[in-house]
């Protein structure tokens, strides 16, 4: 690897809504006064409410979702007077719009606009518009480890020259998916968190936003208050919820931080720990610590006993505090612990500590073991960061699943001349799967683990994958809709456990970590129409660091009720379809395998000349026209005349006259449509020629050693060129 | 009790989509939890809302939990003495 050439990243403005109040600043006189800002729930009603971290003196405006208005509090504070409008927007989360949903569920609403904020983007999506974002706008949703994975991915932007300023972080709004959900699990301290106590039974559920601007530049900016230096990810594969009791996890994803930063651990001066008070995950975060530092563990702290856990919003917070905890030299205390756990073999901070600190280790742990670390400095303490480099990926295998059924049977289905439209029956999905191993899974977490078996089977390796990177538009609607029915039938008094596990975006991530023991990054980006290709563009940021073969997939499942009330291209094809695709994939280079090169990603923001943004990117008109033999159309049917203009823009710039395929008529309209259709090109592109009913032509085209371009359009535009 | 054991078996069949397994495969003194049948913690807590919503019998602590969980006898037991009359 190549020493000390990137950029350096450094944090330049901070923007905090939380149970404190409604500024940074309510948050930091919090810290500093120790006390907790726990209340019994009072945003909805609920039997025996327990104590949350809820945020007081949230405006009210119903245009927008709870969630929409923290994280726009928050990001209006990061961003306040810092100029131009950001390069990119990356944010964690876990509830978008769900807060509203349910409500309106409850109520009996029927009409779809009553929907549309509900998916996890669309809280980055509010941000892009109103800043005028036309770069990436992206959202990952790895369940509590959330915004820290979406800052390392920032980070690696940044540093890989894909921007120079990012707006990223967190937000996430209580609602009875989460509060009744961790309750289920009996992970919830009836008298609040007090994490790391002796005592300890559990968490807090909260809520909040926490937004960072984060800027690359070679010297420290003047308004730079710490620098971002390393980033690790990680996941457990050793259970669906529990983390590891020895904390092995946890331990890799701080080892991977520490690596990356070029970091010793003993220059660590403050960690401010995931800590949220569950008697496993305390114990879990505190064997790894030991493990790491022996005796020598330096303050340690965790803000959960006073903010409770904002899930999704947890990391960026925290980020903050550690940010603060170095410009101020100030360690908070471990607020709700009394007597500390004598099992930890170390004690964190009872009370606050006022030293001066300079380099800090802040952790995330989420379900499905997907953890993630970041390291950060003084700004005048930048670590010695090596260049980071986008490199495009070797496709060893390729599944997919349609309503024809797998890779082969769609490829007959299209090659005949026949759409593969449809959902199949669940026992088809579930042919090649142990039953027993999958008798707890639903429609999609099944449909996931298919299409990686099947891709790593076409790959004839018997290996795991190094990283998971998951995409899903609308995550398992199954477990979401009978956890949310089976809560209202009760009246509000029976949650499912096992729905609530497998409700979250990146449960069918997690289970593929457990399933192939994938023990590297395990991350789920879930943004609509294109959650595939954002998947795709977080594995080719990060494949530089990957040694192993991994997977790159994404799915999503035709649920009856959800899927047309969520998604209006489902709503306006009469045949319900659903599926997705997985690729097997190989950062190192082989001449004889398809090549996917690192995707074009933006969002369409009104008035953005993002098309010549995308020409560029794709080499050039005179490039596109001479080496692609066929473009692949992603156009939702929701924004057919939107994605017609698109489409109309690149064909006028490009002069490309050749064959165009718009796919979603042969697919269906789901959200991961993108994800079969890049399988289907991985496939053509190996068997070098396109089917003559495809491209409307009495023979198959040949390709000739051109490449097949996706274009993916409407609400984001995307470009993937598959490469002989 | 012979026909309550019989009843939570059907039940946690049922319940936990336990495959290849019927309720009379299911030994009443057998360990039911980390055993032979694939059963875990996540399943308990499916059990623990099974036993409040059709037996009004709630199990909140997680101790308790472990001793009326061991077995099918010690849940048969459990419910018989806690049951609403």
């Amino acid at each position: 690897m190549i020493a000390l050439t990137g950029p350096r990243v450094f944090i330049t403005g901070m923007g905090a809504v939380s149970p404190a109040g409604n500024s940074l600043n309510a948050l930091t006189s919090a810290l500093h006064q120790t006390g907790s800002a726990l209340r019994t729930l009072g945003l909805f009603s609920a039997p025996s409410p327990l104590p949350v971290g809820e945020v007081p003196d949230v405006p009210p405006q119903q245009d927008f979702p709870r969630t929409h208005r923290l994280a726009a509090m928050a990001a209006e504070e990061a961003l306040h007077n810092s100029g131009a409008e950001p390069d990119a927007i990356v944010l964690g989360g876990t509830t978008g719009g769900m807060l509203t949903t349910e409500e309106r569920l409850k109520n009996k609403q029927h009409n779809p606009e009553s929907f549309q904020w509900h998916g996890l983007v669309t809280v980055a999506h509010h941000l892009a518009r109103h800043y005028n974002c036309s770069g990436p706008v992206i959202n990952v949703s790895t369940a509590c480890s959330s915004s820290t994975a979406a800052i390392k991915i920032a980070f690696d932007m940044l540093r890989a020259g894909l921007g120079k300023r990012i707006l990223a972080g967190g937000a996430d709004s209580l609602c009875r998916l989460t509060y009744h959900g961790f309750k289920s699990l009996q992970l919830v301290d009836p008298q609040g968190a007090k994490p790391f106590d002796r005592d300890r039974q559990g968490m807090s559920v909260g809520e909040g936003a926490a937004m960072l601007l984060l800027v690359a530049d070679d010297t420290p900016p003047p308004d730079a208050v710490a620098e971002i230096v390393g980033g690790g990810l990680s996941c457990d594969a050793y259970h669906a919820t529990t983390p590891h009791p020895q904390g092995r996890g946890a331990l890799r994803a701080i080892r991977a931080a520490l690596d990356e930063a070029a970091i010793a651990k003993t220059d660590i001066d403050y960690i401010n720990l995931h800590g949220t008070g569950t008697p496993d995950g305390d114990l879990s975060e505190a064997n790894a610590l030991s493990h790491l530092l022996g005796h020598k563990v330096p303050h340690a702290s965790s803000v959960k006993g006073m903010l409770g856990h904002s899930l999704g919003a947890a990391g960026a917070m925290e980020t903050i505090i550690s940010a603060h905890s170095i410009a101020n030299g100030f360690i908070p205390a471990n607020t709700g612990c009394a007597t500390p756990d004598q099992n930890m073999g170390w004690e964190p901070c009872l009370s606050p500590v006022s030293q001066k600190v300079q380099t800090v280790l802040t952790n995330s742990f989420g379900f499905g073991g997907n953890n993630a670390s970041l390291l950060l400095r003084g700004r005048e303490r930048g670590g010695g960061l090596s260049s980071k480099k986008r490199v495009p990926l070797t496709v060893k295998g390729a599944a997919c699943l349609t309503g024809a059924g797998d890779r082969n049977q769609s490829l007959d289905q299209v090659r005949t001349g026949y759409d593969c439209k449809g959902s199949l029956p669940i026992q088809d999905i579930s042919s090649q799967l142990e039953a027993n191993l999958v008798r707890r899974m639903k429609r999609l977490p099944r449909m996931a683990l298919a299409l990686a078996k099947a891709a790593r089977s076409d790959a004839g390796t018997s290996r795991p994958p190094g990283a998971v990177f998951w995409g899903t538009g609308w995550g398992p609607l199954s477990e979401t809709h009978d956890f949310l029915d089976r809560l209202e039938q009760s009246g509000d008094q029976f949650a499912s456990a096992m729905d609530f596990i497998g409700a979250v975006h990146n449960a069918p991530a997690g289970n593929l970590g457990l399933y192939f023991e994938a023990e590297g990054p395990n991350l789920t980006t879930t943004a609509g129409d294109h959650s595939f290709e954002q998947a795709l563009y977080t594995a080719s940021l990060m494949a530089d660091q990957l040694e192993q073969e991994f997977l790159v997939l994404a799915a999503d499942e035709y649920h009856p009720r959800f899927s047309p009330l969520f998604d209006a291209s489902v709503r306006s094809d009469p045949a319900p379809s659903d599926g997705g695709g997985a690729l097997w994939v190989s950062a190192s280079e082989d001449s004889r395998e398809p090549k996917i090169m690192p995707p074009f990603l933006a969002f369409s923001t009104r008035g953005a000349e993002v098309i010549p943004r995308l020409v560029e990117s794709l080499g050039g008109e005179e490039r596109i026209r001479e080496h692609t033999g066929a473009i692949l159309l992603g156009i939702p049917a929701q924004l057919r005349d939107t994605a017609e203009n698109q489409l109309q823009e690149f064909l006028d710039l490009t002069g490309f006259e050749g064959p165009t395929v718009d796919y979603r008529r042969w697919t269906g309209e789901f959200a991961s449509a993108s994800g079969t259709a890049t399988v289907l090109a991985v496939q053509f592109v190996r068997e070098g020629m396109v089917p003559a009913s495809l491209v409307g032509g009495r023979e198959d085209l040949p390709l000739r050693g051109r490449e097949i371009l996706l274009l993916g359009l409407g609400e984001h535009i995307t470009g993937i060129r598959v490469a002989p | 009790m012979e026909s309550l054991v019989r009843e939570l078996k059907e039940k946690i069949v049922t319940t936990l989509n336990l495959v290849d397994v019927s309720p009379d495969d299911i030994d009443d003194h057998e360990q039911l939890v980390g055993g032979r049948l694939g059963v875990d913690s996540i399943d308990v807590l499916e059990l623990v809302i099974m036993l409040e919503r059709d037996y009004s019998v709630k199990i909140e602590d997680r101790e308790v939990g472990s001793t009326v969980f061991a077995n099918l006898k010690s849940l048969a037991d459990y419910v018989a003495a806690n049951k609403p009359e």
